[in-house]
């Protein structure tokens, strides 16, 4: 699959601060990538610096095959669309009047209006004022602008803030649906995991500028598979009986792990134990959930 | 019908102040400078209206000075603040130029800046049409008075969008227009090479018609000067460049 956006050590630095760090971004054509990360990850500055609007202190950055300079940036973007941390608009203009003006500017012809009024089900409030519109409108709004001339590539920054549960469940439908019925690919960034989990087929995550995971989704679910937990009388000597019967089997933060889900070694581990008089007090099934893997790999506790 | 990009970008900037009512400013601005006329001239003596020209051209351009920084100021802050309001920047720099964007902006505000300089045009050619002023109208004169009103203001107008640009409320560049204003005023009493450091005050640093006023008779004479070309060309260039630092401000400003 062919990379849409591939960034080479993107690098941002304020003054000492180093707010993106080294980013080598690979966004597959045609997928939905969750950028994952904390608020105050570098997440917005990433998305900023794809689009240009913050020159990066290093590094480089490639959309749709071609290298970004100052001189080719308009043409590139020409063919993306972009809601960059809350939508922009004209409040004392109605919702058509607004995408009109981009039309204008993004050479788009104006029957293209409809048809992106259509697709975030604004039919009705098109001629409404935007002043007089919902944080959600505004946001479906946002993602009209965004959609005019059906780009190939969208970038999406935090496209649910502030929407209610209706509203995020109608955001996330919408955006799922753009792959196939727009042939665009998303990158779409939040700082919740449940979001992105439902949303991405691709997930990259930034923690303090760095990125610290990007892989597929399903990769990413690798991490959660289940443990078997066992709570015995004596660990040590169960991690040795285990170990001699080439049982695989970890002993970490007091938790003795049976690295095996086949149901028969993990009833022959328990036999073996059983019978070396190690008392088992527990067995259960452990799921690690996406919150634990974030916790794992940036190994602190952060804000989510 | 093609458009090119130019015009399709001042078509945009043109859209977006529908609804505004901008030209509601200028045209407040120029009733105002109208009604003074009136009253002017209704309360003046035949013998006052015979240099009738020539005291329009003496007490416009102070004036002007008086009201031009805040209706520069306030066409600048209506077409700049929909952008902050709205936080469009970050959309509009991804379809064009940040340049340009700052370019189109500019040419908005300039176009009312036009539209009351041309109805001043007309406004001194009725006066002196209505109330029978006793010399013809010097068309030399009148281009002078025009392109000094214009070109001040259009030096303004670039100060006050980078302002208007820069600030996330509208209240700092509103108060730096109206403090412009009564700096300009009292500029026209401070020492010549103190006053040139005032902008605000170049309605009326290059005039081409200067009063004397006798104590004793308490009669006021107008009389014509030479027009100070080269001063005002050298306030020309200085406000290119002041353009070109505003622009740079502006679109260095990350988003």
């Amino acid at each position: 699959m062919s990379s849409v956006i591939l960034t080479d050590s993107l690098t941002k630095q304020y003054g000492k601060k180093t707010v993106v760090d080294s980013l080598d971004l690979k966004v597959p054509a045609r997928s939905i990538y969750g950028f994952l990360g904390p608020n105050g990850a570098g997440k917005s500055t990433t998305l900023k610096l794809l689009l240009g609007l913050i020159k990066p202190t290093e590094g480089n950055i490639r959309i749709l095959g071609q290298k970004v300079t100052q001189k080719n940036r308009l043409n590139i973007l020409a063919q993306t669309g972009s809601l960059i941390e809350s939508p922009a608009y004209y409040g004392h203009l109605s919702g058509k009047e607004n995408l009109r003006i981009i039309c204008t500017l993004k050479n788009v012809p104006l029957r293209c209006i409809d048809q992106v009024l259509a697709i975030v089900r604004m039919t009705e409030q098109q001629n409404k004022k935007v002043s007089q519109y919902s944080l959600g409108m505004k946001q479906r709004l946002g993602l009209a602008t965004a959609l005019l001339g059906m780009p190939k590539l969208l970038l999406l920054d935090e496209p649910t803030n502030g929407l209610d549960p209706a509203g995020i469940q109608e955001m996330r439908e919408l955006i799922c649906s753009l792959p196939q019925k727009c042939n665009m690919t998303v990158v779409v960034s939040s700082h919740l995991l449940s979001e992105i989990d439902q949303m991405a087929t691709h997930v990259g995550i930034i923690d303090q500028g760095q990125l610290i995971f990007q892989d597929t989704l399903s990769s990413l679910h690798e991490y959660s598979r289940s443990r078997i937990i066992l709570r015995t009388n004596n660990d040590s000597a169960a991690m040795k009986v285990l170990k001699q019967s080439h049982i695989p089997a970890g002993w970490s933060e007091n938790t003795l792990t049976l690295k095996v889900h086949q149901e028969n070694r993990i009833a022959d581990a328990v036999t073996l134990l059983v019978h070396a008089g190690i008392g088992i007090h527990r067995i259960y099934e452990q799921q690690m959930s996406l919150e634990d893997i974030f916790l794992h790999l940036t190994g602190k506790k952060v804000s989510l | 019908m093609m458009l090119s990009t130019l015009q399709r970008r001042l078509w945009a900037e043109q859209k977006k102040s529908k609804h505004r009512r901008i030209w509601l400013i200028p045209f407040a601005f120029f009733l105002f400078e109208a009604l003074w006329m009136i009253w002017q001239f209704t309360s003046a003596h035949t013998e006052e209206l015979t240099t009738g020209y020539l005291m329009l051209f003496y007490d416009l351009p102070i004036i002007n000075t008086i009201i031009m920084p805040i209706m520069v100021a306030v066409i600048a802050s209506r077409l700049c603040d929909m952008e902050i309001k709205g936080e469009t920047l970050k959309l509009l720099y991804t379809l064009q130029e940040p340049e340009s964007f700052f370019d189109c902006k500019y040419l908005a505000g300039a176009k009312y800046l036009f539209f009351f300089t041309a109805g001043h045009s007309i406004l001194i050619l009725a006066s002196g049409r209505i109330f029978h002023f006793g010399y013809s109208l010097k068309i030399s004169m009148l281009i002078e008075y025009l392109a000094v009103t214009l070109c001040t203001s259009l030096v303004l107008l670039a100060l006050q969008q980078m302002m208007s640009l820069i600030s996330n409320s509208q209240i700092m560049p509103l108060t730096v227009g109206l403090a412009g204003s009564f700096l300009g005023l009292f500029s026209l009493f401070f020492p010549a090479p103190l006053a040139r450091l005032v902008i605000w005050g170049y309605f009326a640093a290059f005039p081409c018609v200067k009063m004397d006023w006798d104590r004793a008779t308490r009669i006021t004479e107008f009389y014509e000067v030479p027009f100070p070309l080269v001063g005002f060309l050298i306030f020309a260039v200085f406000g290119i460049l002041l353009f070109i630092i505003c622009r740079i401000i502006v679109t260095r400003k990350e988003i």
